[in-house]
C-alpha cells in the first residue's frame, strides 16, 4: 500500500513542476507547444483564470496538498494507518478529476485547441485517482 | 526525530526542487510552436505603421487586442520604438482569435473606426491599456464608445465605423495575411519578413533588434 502512495507522491511532484512552469510562463509571452497546437490560445483564453487567478496556481496548490498527504501516508506507522488521510486523497483526486475533465472538454469543444501541459496534468490526476485506494473498499477491523 | 518531521522535510524539499525545476525549464530557449511554420514570410501591404517611413527595420506584429500576452507585450513594443526612433517602425496587423476572445473583433473595429478619424494609434494604446476593463465584458461596445469620447472622437462616426463592413474587410485582410504567413498564435513578430521569437523582456527585445540592425 505504501508503494501506491509513493507513486501518487511522484505523480504529484511531476504535477507541481508542470503547474509551476505554466504559472511562470503564462506571464512571460507565448507558451510553446511541442506536441499539441494552441498552448497560448488555451492559456490566454477567458477560461484560463478564475476571479483573476490563473488556474495553474490552483493546480500548484492541489499538487502540493496531494504530495503532502501522500508523503504523510508513506511515512505513517503501518500499525496505525490513518484512514482519514486515505479518504482525503481519494476524494481530492476525484474532485480534481471532475475539474480536469471539464477543462479538457473546454479545450476540445469550445476552444478547439489543446495545451499539452494541461493534458499532462489531466493524465496525472486520472492516474492518481486510479491509484488512490477507495475508502469504501477499506477492510473493516475484525 | 519526531514522526511528523520526516514527511515535512520531504515536502519542503520536494516543493523547493519542483520550484527550481520549473524556473530552470521556463528559462530554456523556446522552440518555435510550429516547427512547420516558415521562418520567413512575405507580408506586403495592409497593417498600420507607427514610426519613420524610411526606418531600416520594420517590426511586424500580428496581434489581438483581447489577448493578455499582446497586452503584456504592448508596453515593451512602445518602449523599443522609443529606444530606436530612427531605425525602427512598427507595422501592426489585426489577428483577432475570435473563437477564444469574443470581444477581439469589435476591439479591432474600434481601432479601425478611430483610425477613420485619424486616431488609430491612440485607440490602439487605449485598448491595450484598458484591456482588463472590457476584456470579459458581455457588452464591450459602450466601453469602446466611452474611450472614443474621452479622445474627443465624433461618437456618431465612431459608431458607424463599428458597423462598417469595409472596416471589417480590412481586418479580415490582415487575418488572411497572417494565415498565409502561418501565424497561429498571438503576438507573432516578424522583423523585415523574418519570423522572430521575442521573450517578454526588454533585454530580449533589444538583443533581437540589435542583431537585425544593419552593421
Amino acid at each position: 500500500m505504501k508503494a501506491r502512495f509513493a507513486v501518487i507522491a511522484i505523480l504529484a511532484f511531476i504535477g507541481m513542476v508542470d503547474a509551476l512552469y505554466l504559472s511562470i510562463k503564462r506571464n512571460a509571452g507565448p507558451i510553446p507547444c511541442h506536441v499539441t497546437r494552441g498552448c497560448t490560445d488555451v492559456l490566454t483564453s477567458r477560461y484560463s483564470e478564475i476571479v483573476g487567478i490563473p488556474i495553474s496556481w490552483f493546480g500548484v496548490g492541489f499538487y502540493i496538498v496531494m504530495f503532502s498527504l501522500a508523503a504523510f501516508k508513506v511515512f505513517e506507522d503501518p500499525q496505525y494507518p490513518s484512514h482519514g488521510l486515505t479518504g482525503l486523497i481519494f476524494y481530492l483526486a476525484g474532485a480534481a478529476l471532475v475539474i480536469s475533465s471539464l477543462l479538457v472538454g473546454i479545450q476540445a469543444f469550445i476552444l478547439k485547441a489543446f495545451c499539452e501541459y494541461c493534458l499532462l496534468s489531466a493524465a496525472l490526476v486520472l492516474s492518481m485517482f486510479i491509484l488512490a485506494p477507495s475508502p469504501a473498499r477499506r477492510k473493516l477491523p475484525e | 526525530m519526531p514522526k511528523a518531521l520526516k514527511p515535512l522535510i520531504v515536502i519542503v524539499l520536494a516543493v523547493a526542487v519542483a520550484a527550481g525545476a520549473a524556473v530552470y525549464l521556463s528559462r530554456q530557449p523556446d522552440r518555435p510552436e510550429e516547427t512547420a511554420a516558415p521562418t520567413r514570410a512575405d507580408i506586403k501591404g495592409g497593417g498600420h505603421i507607427r514610426g519613420p517611413e524610411k526606418a531600416a527595420l520594420t517590426l511586424v506584429e500580428f496581434g489581438d487586442y483581447q489577448c493578455p500576452s499582446c497586452g503584456a507585450y504592448h508596453p515593451l513594443v512602445k518602449e523599443i520604438l522609443n529606444r530606436y526612433p530612427q531605425q525602427l517602425r512598427l507595422e501592426f496587423h489585426h489577428f483577432p482569435l475570435v473563437t477564444i476572445h469574443p470581444n477581439s473583433m469589435l476591439a479591432s473595429k474600434a481601432a479601425e473606426a478611430a483610425g477613420e478619424q485619424g486616431r488609430y494609434w491612440e485607440m490602439h494604446d487605449a485598448l491595450f491599456d484598458h484591456q482588463r476593463e472590457w476584456s470579459d465584458s458581455p457588452n464591450a461596445e459602450p466601453i469602446f464608445v466611452a474611450l472614443a469620447s474621452q479622445m474627443g472622437l465624433d461618437s456618431n462616426k465612431f459608431m458607424q465605423g463599428l458597423r462598417s463592413p469595409q472596416l471589417q474587410d480590412r481586418i479580415l485582410q490582415d487575418v488572411e495575411q497572417g494565415q498565409n504567413a502561418k501565424v497561429d498564435a498571438v503576438p507573432t513578430f516578424f522583423i523585415n519578413s523574418e519570423r522572430v521569437h521575442i521573450k517578454l523582456s526588454m533585454e530580449d527585445f533589444v538583443q533581437v533588434i540589435e542583431a537585425h540592425l544593419p552593421k
